[in-house]
């Protein structure tokens, strides 16, 4: 899951990038990377609290 | 070596660590007695002229020094006295002291507005007229003429402000406890900030006691500073204003202009050095990671991303040759920053859901297995309410200011405001509760929030700018019901204080701000801060005002959506990148707060932060150190503090035997 909200930001950022120097920083297509990197950006949240609330769980087994 | 991936809430708690000197206590006693009351009124109204007056003169109050001063003047009678005091009272009395003390500055707005509505900047944007007389009398009217907030003129504008504050303080206490016993009983959220906010009392509680401690010496360097700085950059202007018609600055207030001497090779860029060396405190405290990046972001957009591409590709285009800071900082804003600034704040509201939506869902998960996730009972002696009461008096405080509201535009639509109070409230305090219960801090904020209210209400006119909106949150005040817990503070005394002490200060605070109003008109030479500031912010809140105008309105014109659209991905990018390369999340709100940014108004603080980092820390140690900077910026803003309040009275005397015709 880590791996793959990577994944997803990088090529939201490629994405940003390319729509600023090749498509003339149109919004539109601003936007679109704005939409892949929330979704990367969520992504990476959500893996966070739930590695963290696994971790607890397996030391209070211990 | 790969490094490690730490969750921003690990980071910011263990930053908060650093503060944290003891753990609170559990047993809880009352902090109100006729001695911290009458110390808080003492110290607090002694000090509201100063605190008011520094302000208008160099942009800061000088507030904070007040209750520092009360509790050092209590801890020394109390050990002159051979008793002791307590930890609740100390913390009462910073708390009484502090709201004794900004009494005056809560009516500043209507010193702002009588400047506003005068002003050519409103008769131009044609706002002048339309200024609601809930707010300010008219232009013209003699209590605005002869600057008199005891005019009769005035009333309407004062009874509105305080049944407004009736009800507030209904909703504010009711909502904040609530949400208050939801996160810190029942979640068992630690609140990672909330012991700094109790150190202070706590660390000046023992210096009652037989042997002086680092504390007192701490403060007493600090006080000495703040009184030789405070009187270079406070003293010598003011007292010489009282004399000369244009007052003499050592060092000018608020910043010394490099913004034309820069233009030969960084056009458009702006450097206006900021000459308030007190905010090398700030430096101090506030993490270094977060001043550091901010201060490189804004040197990398005012001397390349500014001249080298923005004004290269003619999106500052509006820039010419000889301006200052201010009018640089106008064009630039119309032509990129205000649209790339509204597009960064986006980015954070979605930044702050983003971090705090799962921290729902881990809740949820928690509770269902544990089940076991603390509980509504509360501590014994602890001073709580019924919930049930609480609740009635939020659902009072908030039908009365839904009416109020309706009272002051009755064409906005009710629906909107109903929204607001019942569903928007309640759940942004919720989520602005949790996450300070987990980071100290607020993430969830929807920026813009009443520009787009306005504009899915279709509503024009210009004085729903003017009134309040009940879309409140709760959940940053959740953090000194923390605090009280933290110090063992009753919750009825705190309560029983507050209320007490607010007849006395609506009153003096309203007297006090009509006297100062009486010595000079402000803005004038008397106050160089309003006077530099006070025209651009004045155009500013015009640009405002009139954004949703049909047709010719340049704030409208200035927003473009590809440059918001700019602000909002790019710093998202840069969040993303900082995510997956591991780097702390501090730097995106360093970044964030400096693109686009002054660096010349960062230099002092970075120069603290610097300071701190590389001598202070490894001269005292960490610990020390995290230690020594409450008590080292109380004593400071004790010692500015203290100019202030001297200062004022002399101008004050001044002013009264100057102003006598015979």
């Amino acid at each position: 899951m880590e791996k793959l909200a990577s994944l997803i930001i990088i090529i939201g950022t490629f994405l940003w990038l390319f729509s600023i120097l090749v498509l003339e920083g149109r919004w539109q297509w601003q936007m679109f990377s704005a939409l892949v990197l929330t979704v990367g950006i969520f992504s990476a949240h959500f893996w966070e609290e739930l590695r963290d609330t696994d971790s607890t769980e397996d030391s209070g087994d211990e | 070596m790969a490094r490690e991936r730490v969750s921003q809430a690990d980071e910011w708690q263990s930053w908060a660590q650093r503060y944290d000197i003891e753990g609170g206590i559990r047993t809880f006693e009352s902090g109100l007695t006729v001695k911290v009351f009458v110390g808080a009124l003492f110290v607090g109204l002694l000090m509201m002229p100063g605190s008011i007056y520094l302000s208008y003169v160099s942009g800061q109050s000088g507030a904070e020094a007040a209750p520092w001063v009360a509790v050092i003047l209590f801890t020394e009678l109390a050990r002159r006295s051979f008793t002791t005091a307590r930890r609740q009272e100390l913390y009462m009395l910073l708390g009484l002291t502090g709201a004794a003390v900004g009494s005056g500055m809560q009516y500043r707005n209507f010193i702002w507005y009588a400047y506003f509505v005068n002003t050519p900047q409103a008769a131009s944007y044609e706002i002048a007229d339309k200024i609601p007389d809930w707010i300010v009398p008219a232009g013209d009217s003699v209590g605005v003429l002869t600057r008199s907030l005891m005019h009769p003129d005035w009333f309407l504008p004062i009874a509105i402000y305080l049944v407004g504050k009736l009800l507030g303080t209904l909703r504010f206490v009711s909502g904040q406890y609530i949400l208050f016993r939801l996160t810190a009983d029942l979640e068992r959220l630690p609140y990672p900030m909330a012991p700094i906010a109790a150190q202070g009392a706590t660390a000046l509680a023992e210096t009652t006691g037989k042997e002086e401690t680092w504390r007192w010496r701490v403060f007493s360097i600090g006080s000495m500073a703040g009184l030789i700085w405070g009187f270079l950059y406070i003293g010598v202007p003011s007292l010489t204003g009282v004399m000369m018609s244009q007052p003499i600055q050592i060092l000018k207030i608020p910043w010394i202009d490099f913004t034309q001497s820069i233009e030969g090779f960084a056009p458009t860029g702006v450097f206006a050095f900021r000459t308030d060396f007190g905010q090398m405190l700030i430096g101090f405290v506030m993490p270094f990671p977060i001043i550091m990046t901010e201060f490189i972001t804004a040197m990398a957009s005012q001397f390349i991303l500014n001249p080298q591409i923005l004004y290269r590709y003619e999106i500052l285009h509006q820039w010419s040759p000889g301006l200052d800071v201010r009018g640089v900082g106008l064009f630039n804003g119309l032509d990129f920053w205000i649209s790339y600034g509204m597009g960064k704040s986006f980015s954070l509201a979605l930044v702050g859901m983003a971090a705090s939506i799962p921290m729902l869902f881990k809740l949820r998960r928690s509770q269902k297995k544990a089940g076991e996730r603390g509980s509504f009972a509360t501590p014994p002696n602890r001073g709580d309410f019924p919930i049930w009461l609480m609740g009635l008096m939020w659902l009072v405080g908030m039908v009365g200011f839904v009416w109020l509201i309706h009272w002051m535009v009755p064409n906005f639509p009710i629906s909107f405001l109903i929204g607001y109070a019942f569903l928007y409230t309640p759940i942004n305090s919720y989520i602005t509760a949790r996450t300070f219960g987990v980071l100290g801090r607020d993430l969830f904020e929807i920026p813009y929030l009443h520009e787009i209210t306005f504009i899915l209400s279709r509503y024009e006119e210009v004085d729903i700018w003017f009134a309040p909106l009940p879309d409140e949150d709760y959940g940053r005040g959740t953090q000194s019901w923390r605090v009280l817990e933290l110090t063992g503070t009753t919750f009825t005394s705190n309560l029983a204080g507050t209320l007490l002490i607010m007849p006395i200060l609506l009153v003096s605070g309203i007297v006090v701000l009509h006297f100062i109003w009486k010595i000079a008109p402000i803005p004038s030479a008397q106050y160089p801060f309003a006077q530099m500031m006070w025209p651009i912010n004045a155009t500013n809140e015009c640009l405002w005002k009139t954004s949703l105008r049909d047709g010719n309105s340049q704030m409208l014109q200035a927003i473009r959506g590809d440059y918001v659209a700019a602000g909002f991905t790019s710093s998202l990018a840069i969040y993303g990148m900082l995510w997956v390369f591991k780097l702390p999340s501090m730097w995106y709100y360093g970044i964030i707060g400096g693109i686009g940014a002054d660096p010349g108004s960062m230099v002092t603080r970075l120069l603290g932060a610097v300071i701190g980092r590389f001598y202070m820390i490894k001269r005292f140690g960490m610990r020390r150190w995290y230690m020594f900077n409450p008590v080292l910026a109380a004593g400071f803003a004790c010692g500015v503090g203290l100019i202030g309040m001297g200062t004022v009275a002399i101008a004050l005397v001044s002013k009264a035997v100057i102003v006598k015709p015979f």
